[in-house]
């Protein structure tokens, strides 16, 4: 019968193992010393996978890049090798088609279901959610971006000398090196959604006498008129409604009405809850935008509804009545 | 047909490891010693690893519980006095395993909480290497070049993080589960109002 400490000693190694397995690319089935390792002891192979698992299980946490520290600030003050390679990353931003003092508004857009990250000339970088176009203009005194329709997601390089201003309708939101994203409701009275993710961001609505709100990491707010209020959001939250740039949705507790219109925003194929009592039912569950099928399975499995599906749509519906 | 290394592991760091918590706290309820359940717990993944494919594991959870249901039973079965409170707790919790859990639903926000967390638990520079490799995805070399440090160093400090997150892994910890003592609602799927 084994001790308790001698497992962990065993879980401290196969730690060691694992490490070396994955920077090193080592081949758990052929490394001659890993094997000798493993064939020590019958439960190392079990504390190895665990080990494994444990690295694949942390590197979802990726889904949290934009709460983190940017790089930079992670790395603490940065040695010469490192500011050699940042100005590479920058370099490649520019020969990647962003013109630096580009006289014309850039356009950036995305399709239905599309989402992508594009570096910008002056080292920030945005995140674009589906179905959004928006304009980027990089002047010598300001960086000023309109966004058209849909939802963006920016980390803002710092720069005192050139505000970042986004633009979505009447409503401004400004910054000058934090991280925010913005989201121009589908009609035109639903209002901008802005939430804050690092940072201060000052936001207004033009020509409002209203004064400027400021917005600090981990607030929210819809702005429509000038009495919209700050909701206090915590930053797991506003995690949460930001997974899209990873291509998820996380869903905690939004009832299946919310859930399909939030899948419905990627995909041609939309999801139909076609009875109001499942409609309100409650679903926690992570996702892939563009599996809205995964979804419904799911639903399905979970929730005992039916699911009948075609082309255009997926319609769910609540099962025999017990 | 044979799945490879990768796959196992993607599937476990997935859909077994995140529910470690939750399986330990059962057996303990069920009178498990802590020695035993780590043995338990262990025996579960040794048997995975001797798995050459996990595509037949429709639920992950589902798979561990009723997993370490049986380890545990074999072991009482193999102890030479039965506790018959062992058994009947034990033949009592066979409800988890009908717990609705498809495969693709994990309790997202908690289970991001949580990886936040057992990384910010970490002492700074292991924190700070761990951040640019596991949230960043920087390799081991564009960290050691982002730090300013060997490679070595990196690899040394990443061991280090990951030997803590492991035994923070098996210490099922009260932040997660202030209920304590119910698994079946720790991972809900679905809520009511």
């Amino acid at each position: 019968m084994s001790s308790t400490r001698s497992a962990s000693e065993i879980d401290d190694e196969a730690a060691d193992w694992a490490v070396r397995v994955d920077a090193r690319g080592l081949d758990v089935e052929r490394d001659p010393e890993l094997l000798a390792w493993l064939d020590g002891d019958a439960r190392r192979a079990g504390a190895l996978l665990r080990a494994q698992a444990a690295i694949s299980f942390l590197d979802r946490g990726r889904a949290l890049a934009g709460a983190a520290p940017s790089v930079e600030a992670v790395a603490g003050r940065p040695n010469r090798r490192a500011l050699i390679a940042g100005a590479g990353g920058i370099a490649a931003a520019l020969i990647g088609g962003v013109g630096l003092w580009a006289a014309r508004p850039q356009r950036l857009d995305t399709r239905l279901g599309e989402i992508r990250r594009v570096p910008l000339a002056d080292g920030s970088l945005v995140a674009i959610n589906t179905k959004t176009a928006l304009d980027v203009a990089m002047r010598p005194r300001s960086r000023r971006i309109v966004l058209r329709e849909g939802e963006a997601w920016f980390q803002v390089a710092k720069d005192p000398e050139r505000p970042f201003i986004v633009a979505a309708g009447t409503v401004r939101v400004r910054a000058v090196g934090t991280a925010f994203s913005v989201r121009r409701g589908d009609e035109a009275a639903a209002g901008v959604d802005v939430m804050v993710t690092e940072g201060v961001v000052e936001a207004w609505i033009e020509g409002d006498p209203a004064p400027r709100r400021q917005l600090s990491a981990g607030s929210r707010i819809v702005l429509a008129s000038a009495v919209s209020p700050t909701v206090a959001e915590s930053p797991s939250e506003i995690e949460r409604s930001l997974a899209w740039r990873n291509g998820e949705i996380a869903l905690d507790g939004e009832n299946l009405e919310q859930a399909a219109r939030l899948f419905n925003r990627y995909n041609n194929r939309q999801i139909v809850i076609e009875d109001p009592v499942l409609a309100r039912e409650r679903f926690v569950g992570l996702f892939q935008t563009n599996e809205p099928e995964s979804f419904a399975a799911a639903v399905a499995a979970t929730l005992g509804a039916v699911v009948n599906d075609d082309a255009g749509s997926i319609r769910i519906s609540r099962g025999r009545t017990s | 047909m044979k799945q490879s290394r990768a796959e196992i592991v993607a599937f476990v760091g997935g859909q077994i490891l995140p529910h470690e918590a939750d399986v330990r706290a059962w057996l303990r309820r069920s009178g498990s010693a802590a020695a035993d359940i780590d043995d338990v717990v262990q025996e579960t993944y040794c048997r995975l690893a001797a798995l050459d494919s996990v595509a037949h594991i429709a639920s992950g959870r589902a798979y561990f519980f009723r997993t370490a249901r049986n380890i545990a039973i074999e072991k009482i079965r193999r102890a030479r006095i039965i506790r018959i409170d062992c058994v009947t707790e034990i033949d009592a919790l066979n409800v988890v395993d009908d717990e609705p859990s498809p495969e693709r639903v994990v309790a997202g926000r908690r289970e991001l909480g949580r990886i936040r967390r057992l990384i910010e638990e970490l002492p700074e520079r292991c924190r700070r290497i761990f951040t640019l490799r596991r949230i960043h995805g920087l390799s081991q070399r564009e960290t050691a070049l982002r730090l300013g440090v060997t490679e070595n160093v990196v690899e040394m400090q990443s061991a280090r993080g990951l030997r803590l997150i492991l035994r923070a892994l098996s210490e099922t910890d009260a932040q997660d589960h202030p209920a304590g003592g119910k698994a079946h609602e720790l991972h809900p799927v679905r809520k009511r109002d």
